[in-house]
């Protein structure tokens, strides 16, 4: 009866070499690599999750992306007491915090998963998986936006860790030791990757929302030019030939040359601001402004992490969660009243942007445990235009979806990108003043000139909560060694911090297992 | 009048107390200290009877002696004493490995529902924690403090002859339940590698043979019938603020809303507990024939919880027919055991409710949308989803039923082969199925119901562990070298089937139901075993032991292999110089080598790289579209057995003809290839953590285990027994890389989310906590938030953590009394256990001002007493403060009984209280939870059992 030790799954579950003969799994296959951005498990919102090494909840990727570029700068304080989650606004982290470890964790699994559909969907696969070739022009592109789904995330680890461990489909699957790339290298790879499948993406806009077509790898290379200065700082020690780095002027001039590209793509700004953050996202317009965006649905795609953490957490005190579509606030998110400083007249102004929620509540911190303490954040919403709650009838999950790309961080972008390029952002002023006229109403909130200072508040009037803050602060220099806001360096007025802390630790736990690794400096 | 003197055969020495009694009489005397005795009345032709525990009876007719002196003989059944040993048995004086039997007269007394229980505290090296108060519940049982980190560190159990699965049974509170403990007649635990490597891949955290009763030969038909009642009650609850100290407390908290204070005073642990009544029926009858016998028994056992609606049931019926054939060289045995459990399950999150609960609100609420329960709301009477839940309403507003129906049975064929002398064929043919399928409800009134139609899931599942089974059995006696062999070899295969399906209701979907697609997993393993022992002289055994298993949870370059032991014995007290010693009366010295495996690592196709579809909630949308979703999973193709090597040097000693009797074992365990979940290198796999063979763990032990019977007369039987542990286990190695610092966080608690208080890590037991080192003034008041610094970088962060004592115990102990006088008895059991220590959770949860103030909505909830000690305003979770010695002494049983025999009935009535009293520092509610994590303990009750047995 030795045969009767070969046994194989029985029920749902099968093996790539008979699941993959089915053309119709790579469309959900590829699907999984989106959902690796949305959702934290196999059942929403939770059950079978992805991730073990931290809560399911708290592993979800954009929960942890938002946790790290918005906790630790002026955007966002948080009140709760799970693990270290305090270090990350107090910019003492160390390398063993659990929420750093887990999204470095989540981003080399969403690498690994889109590897796996890569090295899967080779041609050498699809034919020994008998996929004739009149489908394969479909798999073509999916594995396109695989390879960009992988660029967004490896952009991810240069961008928060600097110096990740680096696999591709070539990497085999097991317990071995993944090598480390160096931040400069990796800068080129995914330069090299974006170029390499620009042509199989689909012209911008796609025709299925929320896929990434051409818009979302122009927009991505706009924002790796965009910083080349933080990212390629220590290029010298790059192991690639150092003829391939560019000119910082070059770089910003591609940085501008593909944003226009962005903007000439046909996308639009939604008439009005709120829009974008509201349940009917994909619909009410809105859909129109997002290049790229992270899909939630109240029931079919949901997790505790993306928006519905964001949302629940950002309502307390005497915050009415019918008002957000929502059955519950988790008290937690609020803001720094040097925060609330950027708006012109603060929590009064007549900027439309701003969305401060201050009843009940105190502009400055005592205590960061205290809701109440720190004014409350309005901005993202499971409610349509009409007010009406989300789909999910319980009020638990949320449909609003995640702008991760724009049009109006385009504009922005794309005038910071001239500015340092030339020191003339003329050619980006009536960009500037259709997002200070969407703010400030017609004719109101002009511009006529454009400034560093201006960049960096406007970026945060414009694009607050969006997780591009810990970005932005450090290539305007503003995050450890200047800069201050409450609790910043873990005292109540705040204090600089040291500069290594522009990038995050790799986590103990991952240095204790692979010995190819090499701690960044400071930590 | 007749006198004389009763020796000893062997020793020459006379024997105090032995019994001297006139045949058919109650007319009789026992020996003084020096082995005399006289006895006046004695007629011509009476005939004497001389005995004592431990020899062979003698009978001597009176024909007008005026002295008789009799040299009483070992007892030969005593000296052929057998115990199994797993594929056969043998005599327990030959064994050479480290096996204890347990039979049903030392067990635990009460009104004992699950059978581990009958043997808490009775055996050196073994520990059973029964896991939490519910009725029913199951039971961590360690023998050798476990092996593994993340593969399973319970033993194997063999019941009758067929190894349970592992994984256990679906639906059930504890798989074990479905052995009536009324029908065990021993329990035989096979701790070390020598003795339990013939279970090869399953053997490594010991093995537990369960036997069960049978008929006997030439036996009256009996009937027996036996009643336990019991009654529950919780010994001590959880100390919280009441409500005049949380009104304080409120009070003089800065920023707080005194209105949201009520007027009632409520005792809500008061609320959710109840006497907890329990009955326990056995009807057995039995009867045996020439050659054919059989025993059946009938239970019904019903308990209730002391948590109010929970509720354990069974039905059972036990039976066991032999049938000798073939001038009994043929042995024909069935067993049976089916059994329906009923389970009402309460809804354990009333515990913490009850803890949690604001003291000053009433029970019901007349204007309540909530079923008349009292539940904190908004100012539209809709409840507040973060708030504290009623804690009786969790309990009456929600229905959760399973039930399990279950048959383990066995056929055993014995054939003792005509042809050639002394082999014996043997085959097992077993099966152990189990259907189930529950429950849970929750009406819309319920305040945890979020949507608009009542909350219900159903499941079911079906459990089938099929065994068969085969050995030859070869025992030759030697002459010309005087050595009795006794060979052994066979042939395994078990397969274990498990499926499992859901539904729930989700108005969201069409038709309002949700089915969770079905779920299989099945294993197999097919085994070749081979035993050989030899006993030279009567003096030295040597023994050694071959399995080879394949499992079909690894791939097949992996999946085949073997586990190999060695033992060796030597019978001092056979060999000349101590042969006639009259103090002496067994010595035996034993070492062992063994080779063990560990298979129950969770996936069985931790090998195969599989994908798994998307369930509800997890598709993701494209365009107007969504697609269900397939992820592959992580895998590791080199996935193999967890091998364990065990030494283990022993002593059997027996004095005064083994009336003080007593082992010592020591051991030196090494596990290598453990398999441990362990955060694997980041990219390299398609998980961030794996299952693999990483690791290694090194335990050590000493187990002493004596006994003394203390007096033995015709009326006065007094016995003792005590075992004590020594035990120390520690992890060598923990991760492919080489870090010494590298550690895996674990023991997850409550307060904050994802929070852990132990530590995996080189060097140090795998129960360690990690912790901050509070720092305390100069009245000894912990200061809240001042731990030291300990790298000295001026300011605290997670370096500053340190490993701190340890949750497992450096020793435990047993003591068991059974005091016999005429027909009255009396027995208790005390147990032990020290050097361990516990995170007192409770503490830590709620015991800070803002655990109970600072909260996302508006209301507030309970704290833990110790808030009144810290006055701490923040959580400090990881304070060495919580970390408190567990050390316990516990009076587990205390139980008098009185036999009153008749001519055609027996009747015996008794008196149990069980979990009678526990001495400890500890402050929480129990020091004994497994695991050193106390939060939210479901008490264990004290019961008072009263039992009746009639026998006729």
């Amino acid at each position: 009866c030795e045969n009767e030790l070969d046994l194989q799954p029985e029920d749902n579950r099968e093996g790539p070499g008979q699941v993959l003969q089915d053309p119709a799994a790579y469309k959900q296959f590829l699907a999984k690599v989106y959902a690796g951005l949305a959702v934290s498990g196999q059942v929403g919102p939770a059950g079978n999750p992805d991730l073990l090494g931290l809560d399911e909840g708290f592993s979800q990727y954009l929960r942890l992306y938002w946790m790290l570029q918005e906790l630790p700068t002026d955007e966002a304080v948080i009140g709760w007491n799970d693990g270290t989650i305090a270090d990350l606004h107090a910019q003492n982290w160390t390398s063993g915090n659990e929420f750093i470890r887990t999204m470095y964790s989540r981003i080399m699994y969403q690498i690994a998963q889109a590897n796996e559909f890569i090295r899967q969907s080779s041609d050498e696969n699809l034919s020994a998986y008998g996929i004739e070739d009149s489908q394969r022009a479909e798999i073509q592109q999916f594995r396109a936006e695989a390879r960009f789904l992988r660029a967004l995330s490896y952009y991810h680890a240069m961008d928060l860790f600097g110096n990740p461990p680096f696999i591709t489909e070539e990497s085999p699957i097991g317990a071995f030791l993944p090598p480390q790339i160096k931040r400069a290298d990796l800068f080129l790879y995914i330069e090299e990757e974006l170029n390499a499948i620009m042509g199989d993406l689909a012209p911008a806009p796609h025709p299925e929302y929320g896929r990434a077509d051409q818009a979302a790898a122009w927009t991505l290379l706009a924002k790796l030019y965009l910083n080349n200065e933080v990212y390629l700082s220590d290029k010298g020690s790059a192991v690639a030939d150092q003829s391939r780095f560019k000119s910082t002027s070059e770089y910003y001039s591609l940085a501008a040359t593909n944003s226009k590209k962005v903007i000439d793509a046909g996308y639009e700004l939604v008439d009005d601001y709120q829009k974008l953050f509201l349940a009917d996202n994909d619909s009410n317009g809105a859909q129109n402004e997002i290049i790229f965006p992270i899909r939630f649905d109240g029931i079919n795609t949901n997790s505790y992490g993306g928006l519905t953490f964001v949302i629940h957490a950002s309502i307390g005190g005497d915050m009415d969660p019918a008002e957000f579509g929502v059955n519950s606030g988790w008290a937690g998110l609020r803001t720094t009243p040097e925060f609330v400083g950027l708006f012109p007249d603060g929590a009064d102004s007549s900027d439309e942007r701003e969305m401060f929620y201050t009843e009940g509540q105190n502009l400055e911190i005592n205590s960061i445990s205290s809701f109440s303490d720190g004014y409350a954040v309005g901005k993202f919403k499971n409610v349509d235009v009409n007010g009406n709650q989300g789909s999910d009838a319980t009020g638990e999950h949320v449909d609003t979806d995640f702008p991760m790309f724009r049009l109006g961080d385009i504009y922005l972008m794309y005038a910071e990108a001239l500015f340092r390029g030339t020191g003339d952002a003329s050619a980006a002023l009536p960009y500037i003043n259709d997002l200070r006229e969407r703010a400030y109403g017609e004719g109101n909130g002009l511009v006529s000139s454009i400034t560093e200072d201006f960049l960096i508040d406007e970026r945060g009037r414009e694009l607050y909560w969006e997780a591009h803050r810990r970005t932005d602060l450090i290539r305007f220099d503003q995050f450890t060694e200047n800069g201050v806001w409450a609790w910043k360096g873990d005292v109540p007025q705040g204090t600089t911090t040291a500069a290594f802390r522009n990038i995050y630790p790799i986590p103990a736990s991952d240095l204790g297992v692979n010995t190819n690794l090499t701690q960044n400096p400071g930590y | 009048t007749l006198s004389g003197i009763v020796t000893e055969r062997d020793t020459g020495m006379p024997i105090p107390g032995a019994n001297v009694v006139i045949k058919g009489t109650t007319n009789g005397t026992t020996t003084n200290f020096d082995g005399e005795y006289t006895l006046t009345g004695v007629d011509l032709d009476d005939v004497i009877v001389y005995s004592y525990v431990g020899l062979e009876t003698q009978e001597v007719p009176f024909t007008g002696q005026e002295t008789i002196n009799v040299a009483l003989a070992p007892d030969a059944a005593i000296l052929e004493e057998v115990v199994l040993i797993g594929y056969g048995s043998t005599r327990r004086q030959d064994a050479t490995g480290s096996v204890e039997q347990i039979s049903s007269e030392e067990f635990n007394q009460g009104a004992i529902v699950s059978p581990e229980q009958l043997i808490q505290g009775k055996s050196a090296g073994v520990r059973i924690t029964s896991g939490n108060g519910a009725p029913g519940g199951g039971t961590e049982i360690r023998i050798r403090g476990g092996s593994s980190l993340s593969a399973n560190n319970s033993p194997l159990i063999v019941v009758d002859g067929i190894p349970l699965d592992q994984r256990g049974v679906q639906g059930v509170r504890n798989q074990l339940n479905a052995i009536n403990p009324n029908e065990i007649a021993d329990f035989v635990v096979l701790k070390d590698a020598s003795a339990t490597a013939i279970y090869g891949s399953r053997a490594s955290n010991g093995v537990i043979l369960i036997t069960t009763k049978k008929g006997k030969k030439n036996a009256d038909l009996k009937f027996e019938y036996d009643l336990k009642v019991s009654v529950g009650e919780v010994v001590e609850t959880v100390d919280i603020l009441d409500a005049d100290q949380f009104r304080n407390l409120i009070e003089t908290t800065p920023g707080t809303d005194v209105g949201l204070l009520g007027t009632a005073n409520t005792d809500w642990q008061d609320e959710i507990y109840q006497t907890a009544e329990g009955a326990i029926h056995n009807l057995t009858v039995s009867q045996g024939l020439d050659n054919f016998y059989y025993r059946v028994n009938f239970n019904h056992t019903s308990q209730k919880g002391v948590l109010k609606t929970d509720l354990y049931q069974r039905n059972a019926l036990n039976t066991a027919f032999n049938y000798d054939l073939l001038d009994n060289d043929l042995k024909l045995t069935l067993t049976a055991k089916g059994s329906v459990d009923q389970n009402d399950f309460a809804d354990e999150a009333a515990i913490g409710a009850a803890v949690n609960f604001d003291p000053t609100k009433p029970v019901y609420d007349e204007n309540s949308n909530y079923g008349g329960f009292y539940e904190w709301t908004n100012n539209n009477g809709v409840a507040l989803q973060q708030a504290t839940r009623n804690p009786l309403a969790l309990l009456l507003q929600r229905d959760a039923e399973g039930k399990t129906k279950r048959i383990i049975t066995n056929f055993n064929i014995d054939y003792d082969i005509p042809l050639i002398d002394e082999l014996r064929f043997n085959l097992n043919a077993g099966v152990d199925y189990a259907e189930n399928n529950g429950f849970t409800f929750r009406p819309t009134t319920s305040a945890t119901v979020l949507q608009n139609i009542p909350a219900e899931e159903v499941y079911w599942g079906i459990n089938r562990n099929q065994l068969l089974d085969f050995y030859f059995n070869y025992k030759p006696y030697v002459e010309s070298i005087s050595t009795a062999i006794d060979l052994t070899a066979g042939h395994s295969f078990q397969e274990f089937y498990m499926s499992s399906q859901q539904r729930y209701t989700d108005e969201a979907v069409e038709g309002n139901w949700v089915l969770n697609p079905l779920s299989i997993n099945r294993n197999a393993l097919e085994s070749y075993f081979a035993r050989a022992s030899f006993d030279i002289d009567d003096k030295y055994l040597i023994s050694g032991s071959y399995r080879m298993d394949g499992s079909s949870r690894f791939s097949e370059d992996n999946r085949w292999s073997s586990f190999p032991a060695v033992s060796v014995g030597w019978k001092i007290n056979n060999e000349d110089f101590l042969k006639d010693s009259g103090i002496l009366s067994e010595l035996k010295l034993r070492a062992g080598y063994g080779v063990t495996g560990n298979q129950e690592i969770g996936p069985n196709y931790g090998y195969l790289g599989v994908y798994t579809p998307s369930q509800r909630g997890a598709s993701y949308q494209f365009g107007e579209t969504f697609y269900p979703t397939l992820r592959p999973e992580e895998y590791d193709k080199e996935l193999k057995w967890e091998e364990l090597q065990t030494y283990n040097v022993g002593m059997d000693f027996g004095f005064f003809n083994d009336r003080f009797t007593g082992s010592v074992d020591a051991y030196h365990r090494t596990t290598e290839n453990l398999l441990a979940e362990v955060p694997v290198p980041a990219g390299a796999n398609l998980s961030d953590r794996l299952v693999t063979n990483v690791g290694e763990t090194v335990s050590k032990g000493i187990e002493v285990g004596l006994n003394g019977k203390l007096i033995q007369t015709d009326k006065i039987n007094w016995n003792l027994n005590y075992n004590i542990t020594f035990q120390d286990l520690e992890i060598t190695k923990l991760s492919l890389g080489d870090d010494p610092n590298f550690f895996i966080p674990q023991g997850g608690i409550s307060g904050g989310v994802g929070n852990m208080i132990q530590i995996w890590k080189t060097d140090i037991d795998p129960t360690t906590f990690f912790v901050y080192r509070q720092v305390y003034d100069q009245n000894g008041e912990p200061i809240e938030g001042a731990y030291v610094d300990v790298n000295g970088d001026n300011t605290i962060t997670e370096i500053d953590r340190q490993p701190y004592k340890k949750a497992s115990p450096d020793f435990f102990m047993g003591l068991t009394n059974n005091f016999t006088y005429k027909d009255f008895d009396f027995s208790f059991t005390w147990r032990g256990s020290f050097g361990g220590y516990m995170y007192n959770n409770m503490q830590s949860a709620t015991g800070f001002r803002g655990a109970g103030t600072v909260t996302p909505q508006p209301y507030y909830s309970n704290f833990n007493a110790n808030v009144l000690e810290t006055d701490f305003n923040e959580s400090q979770f990881f304070s060495d403060y919580y970390i408190q010695s567990a050390d316990f002494v516990k009076l587990d049983n205390v139980s008098v009984g009185y036999l009153i025999p008749g001519e055609k009935l027996d009747f015996r009535a008794s008196f149990t209280a069980s979990n009678v009293l526990t001495i400890t520092d500890y402050d929480g509610l129990d020091p004994e939870i497994a695991g050193g994590i106390d939060n939210n303990f479901y008490p264990r009750p004290r019961t008072y059992t009263l039992g009746l047995n009639l026998t006729f």
